[in-house]
């Protein structure tokens, strides 16, 4: 069953959106884009590079772009950054043990100026798993009160049950629209 | 259930279409290209092709960063049910993700003999359903080799009978030295007129494309196939 809707044509220029998904390796990243795109995410391997949906949601087209994870692929992170309107950070919440790590990557991303005005998404991600952080812990953990310089939201997510997933997106799409198109 | 919306599939592929005609289609029929060093294509002149290309407009050998297409998918977004795969066997590294490679839809390549270009050439044949799909995810996975590849676009164009149905330009950015790679565009299929559509069931093969991926606007890949719609029609005549 797909999980997309249709929504009526678009009639103006077309409006592009870049989203970049970051986030230690195993946090979800590949679940979640899997399961909004309505795929099966029963058989989801480690990403060994990256992975782009490009589709078109409320109007714009939007270009989402999930690189992997794993420590010697994060040196490459740095070539995703260009004309990057949105980056969601997907969090392991039940993997306490790295939530330090979590947050040290994620701090490093924000003082980089290619993302410097990004709307920053926040998915507390497997909020399914017993023992897993809640979000407003992780928000403290991750020192989110401190972002002064991006538009920043967290939600408590799970790949597994959809929780939050469109709302999250939903915001994220919003927020962008408002900082670079209606400016316009 | 859906979590996304969507719209219609329009703007810039159709757009490309519009603005661009005539001559370059020209530069197809002289036998150019085929040097190792460059091919002097470039994305503007790809883009204005009117019509299919005779020969491929590169070597095999003009790939020289290993870029390997592992897997063509599409599904119908709608049902979420598969209507193509083919996929490459997995042939290097361990085992331990030897399980995904093997999805056993047989290449239907429709001209064995000519090996050179047989990874290069897909031949696609769907029921006369695929024709009135609403929402369809086509999804490509690839391999790249050891050195990092700076700008990777693709440019795709579709025609029936010689007539451009759609372009498709899209680039994939960076791609990570040693990287496995997917991109699924999902869009709406275009509603086709009825007359057109009963014209490309009743002339299987007519429907083709050219594919042109390029690294730093240099032409390393052409890949080409087509499409039929009858099946499952055949046993009738």
């Amino acid at each position: 069953m797909g999980l997309l809707t249709i929504l009526k044509k678009l009639k103006q220029k077309e409006k592009e959106m870049r989203i970049l998904m970051l986030g230690l390796d195993n946090a979800g990243k590949t679940t979640i884009v899997k399961r909004l795109m309505g795929e099966p995410i029963d058989t989801i391997s480690p990403t060994l590079g990256f992975n782009i949906k490009t589709m078109d949601h409320k109007g714009y087209k939007l270009n989402v772009w999930d690189v992997g994870g794993q420590k010697s692929l994060r040196t490459y992170w740095k070539n995703y950054f260009e004309s990057t309107d949105g980056l969601i950070w997907v969090v392991d919440s039940a993997d306490r043990r790295r939530l330090e790590d979590c947050k040290e990557e994620m701090h490093k991303l924000l003082q980089e100026e290619r993302l410097e005005g990004a709307t920053l998404l926040i998915f507390a991600n497997k909020q399914d798993l017993p023992g897993a952080v809640t979000a407003e812990d992780i928000a403290q953990i991750l020192d989110l009160e401190s972002i002064k310089t991006h538009h920043w939201k967290i939600y408590k997510a799970s790949a597994i049950t959809a929780e939050n997933l469109l709302e999250g997106i939903n915001w994220i799409v919003e927020d962008i629209s408002k900082r670079v198109f209606y400016n316009d | 259930m859906s979590l996304l919306d969507k719209q219609t599939a329009d703007t810039r592929d159709n757009g490309a279409a519009d603005t661009t005609t005539t001559t370059t289609s020209k530069a197809v029929d002289e036998p150019q290209g085929v040097s190792q060093e460059s091919t002097g294509i470039t994305p503007e002149m790809v883009l204005g092709f009117t019509s299919i290309t005779d020969s491929y407009l590169c070597t095999p050998e003009a790939n020289t960063y290993g870029i390997d297409f592992t897997k063509f998918h599409i599904r119908d977004i709608d049902t979420g049910l598969t209507l193509f795969e083919i996929a490459k066997p997995p042939v290097l590294k361990s085992d331990a993700d030897g399980e995904k490679g093997g999805e056993r839809v047989a290449p239907q390549t429709a001209d064995e003999t000519k090996d050179s270009n047989a990874g290069r050439y897909v031949r696609y044949q769907f029921t006369p359903q695929f024709l009135k799909l609403k929402n369809v995810g086509a999804t490509v996975e690839f391999m790249t080799g050891s050195k990092p590849i700076r700008r990777f676009r693709m440019i795709e164009k579709h025609y029936f009978k010689n007539q451009l149905l759609k372009t498709f330009d899209f680039e994939f950015g960076f791609c990570i030295p040693n990287s496995r790679n997917s991109c699924e565009h999902i869009y709406e299929f275009p509603e086709l007129p009825a007359e057109l559509a009963a014209e490309m069931i009743a002339n299987p093969f007519e429907t083709k494309s050219d594919s042109f991926y390029f690294v730093n606007d240099e032409l390393v890949m052409h890949n080409k196939a087509d499409y039929a719609y009858n099946g499952g029609l055949e046993q009738k005549e």
